[in-house]
């Protein structure tokens, strides 16, 4: 089963962009005039959506192409992990590639799932998204803004990041399915699912 | 005699961490101004203490046992204490720090954030937060600010507004004005005294030494007045559980400790992967990573804390990640007696 809508340029057999618009339940990218819209984190912050790839676009972070996020009839565009089990499109993959920030740095196991019914779990790890925060986890590629939406008011000098992260797949089989873990405190807007051939 | 009309002192250096807040940049600030180490000094005592009586709304809360000052509850293997001045008004305010400041001590301040220009939340969210005062030039009417937490600030604002923010009534008038406020400032400020010559060397021997008092902590018989040690924190949060399926209002309280610990734990992870460096231990860098597994249970805990008034998290999955916590944390002990035994 597929559950990709990704556009076709942006799909081959070993690079697949992963549509999460069903999952997404909270708002963490807003325009100037929206302000007041945005809930990423507990105090009502959100990205600056003028600084970030056009929603739906396709956003190529350090080689690997990601879905930028595209609202959902909600208005949401990423969402908090709480256990949410994703089927993917069946496939031999190396790594799985996420945007991804957290509300202050966390880490949990996501269960990865296999078509012979195995199941391992991984680490997934997020830096903070908050200013000034470097990464913590070896993230090397971020999409790093300039500044930070209040909900009165835009805070210059003062750029949050949504960091690439990534988490291997040992098994050399077919993944069908992620488990991830339920911890509040780690957002992801976008996956790819990725081929080590794919990158040469 | 009078205090000179301008003063900037010198050696004042900005640190920052992820994991904590304003209370432990101010503090390494300050340390690091006397010549001592920070995180030598500030990651060396990990333990949980919780005490429901004194649960303070400040962004810089930290558990103090009775007749415990702030500085010796976040230092207390460290001969350091802190004492807190209430000035009588505004105005006494001032001249205590500026005379502070003019006789050589950078001053750390209590401040809402409301009234700081360099503060996001200004205009907008009302706080209960620490600066260092450094500086001031009374011809021009400013004074010279630093404050590490982002966006970071190391510059001259006016007076007026200094004096604004350590005499605000700290109001709660929205519901963004969360966990800090309706505890007024009242010109509040720390004078830390601390004796730089005394402090231990950082050597392997402090190293066991501190591994064998933290372990002991964790182990403490129980009290009847605080959650303390590994059974507190299990017993704590197995409270806040309960208390939210009895529809209780547990988000401030837990959010409040929940930062306490995540600061204490992620400094602790620091502290011990800089002695495995420092002393060729590997056992210790791992040691350290396990800790911050347990830091990284508790950045969640913080942030469920504050979505569990929504009804967004629920009591049980507050519980399951509190078990999580409990269970990764006795891992850890069990890890640190063994580390101890061969080191």
């Amino acid at each position: 089963m597929t559950t990709t809508d990704a556009p076709q340029d942006l799909v081959s057999s070993d690079v697949v962009p992963v549509n999460l618009r069903k999952y997404f339940d909270n708002r963490g990218l807003t325009a100037a005039d929206q302000l007041a819209d945005g809930e990423f984190n507990i105090w009502f912050n959100s990205f600056p959506a003028e600084e970030l790839p056009p929603p739906g676009s396709r956003t190529v972070l350090g080689g690997i192409p990601f879905l930028f996020p595209a609202p959902n009839h909600h208005h949401k565009d990423n969402f908090r992990c709480a256990g949410q089990w994703i089927e993917l499109p069946p496939g031999r993959y190396d790594w799985i590639y996420l945007l991804a920030a957290a509300e202050r740095r966390s880490e949990d196991p996501v269960y990865l799932h296999y078509a012979d019914g195995s199941v391992d779990p991984e680490w997934l790890r997020v830096s903070d998204f908050w200013a000034e925060t470097p990464a913590r986890f070896g993230e090397q590629e971020s999409l790093q803004c300039t500044r930070l939406h209040y909900p009165r008011h835009i805070q210059q000098r003062m750029g949050p990041a949504i960091w690439r992260t990534r988490v291997p797949v040992p098994r050399e089989t077919e993944l069908v399915a992620l488990h991830l873990p339920d911890n509040s405190a780690i957002h992801i807007f976008a996956i790819t699912l990725v081929q080590s051939g794919a990158l040469a | 005699m009078s205090a000179p009309a301008r003063v900037r002192l010198e050696g004042l250096a900005s640190w920052r961490h992820d994991l904590v807040g304003c209370l432990w940049t101010s503090a390494a600030t300050i340390l690091d101004f006397y010549d001592v180490p920070a995180l030598e000094t500030l990651g060396a005592a990990w333990t949980f203490r919780h005490c429901p009586q004194d649960v303070r709304r400040e962004e810089y809360y930290y558990p103090c046992p009775e007749g415990t000052s702030l500085y010796e509850a976040i230092a207390p293997y460290h001969p350091i204490r802190s004492v807190w001045h209430v000035p009588a008004d505004a105005e006494e305010g001032w001249q205590q720090v500026r005379d502070q400041v003019a006789d050589g001590t950078p001053v750390v301040v209590a401040v809402d954030n409301f009234y700081l220009p360099f503060r996001p939340a200004y205009q907008d969210v009302h706080t209960n937060h620490l600066s260092i005062v450094y500086g001031y030039d009374e011809q021009a009417g400013t004074v010279r600010v630093l404050d590490a937490v982002p966006p970071r600030f190391d510059g001259d604002i006016r007076i007026d507004e200094l004096t604004a923010a350590r005499n605000s009534a700290n109001p709660e008038l929205h519901e963004r004005d969360m966990f800090f406020t309706n505890r007024p400032i009242a010109n509040r400020w720390l004078e830390i005294e601390l004796d730089a010559a005394a402090f231990p060397p950082f050597t392997l021997d402090t190293v066991r030494s501190t591994l064998r008092r933290n372990l002991q902590g964790f182990y403490a018989a129980p009290s009847e007045v605080e959650y303390l040690g590994i059974q507190g924190e299990q017993e704590y949060l197995a409270s806040q559980a309960s208390w939210l399926d009895k529809g209780e209002d547990i988000r401030d309280g837990l959010f409040l400790a929940a930062g306490a610990a995540l600061a204490n734990t992620a400094l602790h992870a620091e502290w011990l992967a800089l002695a495995g460096r420092q002393f060729y231990q590997p056992r210790l860098a791992e040691l350290g990573r396990q800790v911050d597994r347990v830091a990284h249970h508790w950045s969640t805990i913080r942030i469920i804390a504050n979505l569990v008034r929504t009804g967004e998290v629920s009591a049980d999955r507050l519980r399951r990640r509190s078990e999580r916590l409990v269970a990764d944390h006795h891992q850890v002990l069990e890890e640190m007696a063994d580390v101890l035994r061969t080191l």
